[in-house]
């Protein structure tokens, strides 16, 4: 009997590609990149869209990511930050992931992009 | 939505009221989406009012479940989380009880009215949650078996109404689904105490959610939610979904489960008698005393089990109590 599977168990982690089979030329660019495919665990909405994160730096095989979350009380903080490091770690070229969280600028529905916008309004979320 | 079991099939009386019942189960089939209820015959009304009790009822006894458990949380922010969840459930809840208004039934009712054995959650919600272990199986296995559920719903319903309100649940419900997962690999992982509580956990939880998705097909003869579209799977299938997430997560992170994978036939058997009896106070079944009857497992049901008082008294215990100090007298 062929039955559908559960989709999206693991919220998140869906639209997770492979990693790059050497290292990029541009490897902040990449990061970006990368950190596109970090899904909200709840919304599927990627971090970068959300706006949580503030600045990528790559020294050598080291990535520092200043990110914020939408509140100090997020659920979701734990898993956002796991999402971002084992995401980043796929890379076979970078060996090490910092994350620096920041809470000043505090975040606000003013660093939603467009393409978050559309999504938030598509799934009925107020922004 | 195993809740079905117990109700009555609804038709109205009358070669007319049969007619119209036939007629709305054929358009459903061909794709018809009901929109109001003047759409809906009797037997379609009844059908979808016990379904939705059904959800409705399960995602309000879930909070006071996890609520209790919540105390266990090993630290603010894992607790933030918890917390986020039962927040969560309570607003699920809330939708399906706002979809049973429309329908003409009282949530007020609902809520405040029935005696708390007249509640149709499954028997897994009449358990309590004694540790952290406990909570995020919870999560793991019982809103596996809701997301399982109301996927099933989502996609097949013919109530229009309901499939735009899962939009917002099953988003919300994959973030419970993560938590269970994330927290008993991290909790298998630690080995000693923590895998130890965490397979105890698996060992009583893992039977109780199989027993969720109720009758088996083969002694189900007619069901009222499959021929008005109200879910699209039988309850054997939906218990083979949800086994097919289950087993290879539990696998995977080095717990046992009672269940396999029988390739040549390419379904999930389970290693114990189906249905079987279980002792409440020692959380355990008894697959020593071999399989009992559908009808037993209904009586227990019936019976409701130890938390069931305890979890319906602490969603209303305040309510009275409040009213009483603003107005010096019950709301």
């Amino acid at each position: 009997m062929a039955l559908p599977t559960l989709s999206r168990v693991s919220g998140g982690r869906d639209l997770w590609s492979p990693p790059l089979q050497r290292p990029p030329r541009d490897p902040e660019a990449a990061v970006w990149k990368v950190l596109g495919e970090v899904l909200d665990p709840e919304i599927p909405v990627s971090v970068v869209d959300l706006g949580l994160v503030y600045a990528v730096a790559v020294n050598g095989g080291t990535a520092r990511i200043r990110l914020t979350f939408t509140a100090t009380a997020c659920p979701c903080m734990d898993f956002i930050r796991e999402d971002v490091r084992d995401r980043l770690l796929q890379e076979t070229w970078l060996g090490e992931v910092v994350i620096e969280e920041v809470w000043d600028p505090p975040w606000s529905t003013d660093r939603l992009s467009p393409e978050a916008r559309g999504k938030l309004k598509r799934l009925g979320i107020a922004t | 939505m195993s809740g079905e079991e117990r109700s009555g099939q609804g038709t109205a009386a009358g070669p007319e009221g049969a007619a119209a019942e036939e007629d709305l189960k054929a358009r459903v089939r061909e794709g018809y989406i009901v929109e109001s209820p003047e759409e809906m015959t009797e037997g379609y009304r009844k059908a979808l009012v016990v379904q939705l009790t059904v959800q409705a009822d399960t995602e309000l006894i879930s909070a006071p479940a996890y609520w209790m458990a919540a105390r266990h949380a090993p630290s603010t922010n894992t607790q933030v989380s918890a917390h986020a969840i039962i927040q969560d459930e309570l607003a699920h809840a809330n939708i399906a009880y706002r979809l049973l208004e429309d329908l003409g039934v009282s949530k007020e009712e609902l809520v405040y009215g029935r005696e708390p054995n007249e509640f149709k959650h499954p028997y897994g919600f009449d358990q309590p949650l004694e540790n952290w272990a406990e909570l995020v199986v919870a999560n793991g296995f019982f809103d596996r078996a809701g997301i399982t559920l109301l996927s099933d719903v989502y996609q097949n319903t013919s109530y229009g109404p309901l499939k735009r309100a899962l939009v917002k649940v099953d988003m919300e419900e994959t973030f419970h689904l993560r938590h269970g997962e994330v927290w008993m690999r991290r909790l298998a992982k630690a080995g000693g105490d923590a895998r130890e509580m965490v397979q105890r956990a698996v060992d009583w939880m893992f039977p109780m959610t199989v027993e969720w998705f109720g009758l088996p097909d083969d002694m189900k003869r007619h069901s009222g939610q499959l021929e008005y579209r109200l879910k699209g799977l039988t309850n054997d299938e939906l218990r083979q979904v949800w086994m097919a997430s289950t087993v290879p997560l539990c696998e995977s992170i080095g717990l046992e489960v009672p269940a396999h994978y029988d390739e040549d036939a390419e379904v999930y058997r389970l290693d114990y008698p189906f249905p079987c009896r279980y002792d409440p106070a020692e959380k355990r079944w008894l697959f020593e005393d071999g399989a009992i009857t559908w009808h037993d497992v209904f009586d227990r049901w019936k019976s409701r089990g130890p938390m069931n008082e305890i979890y319906v008294e602490s969603l209303r215990r305040s309510r009275g109590q409040v009213s009483r100090w603003l107005n010096g007298r019950e709301a």
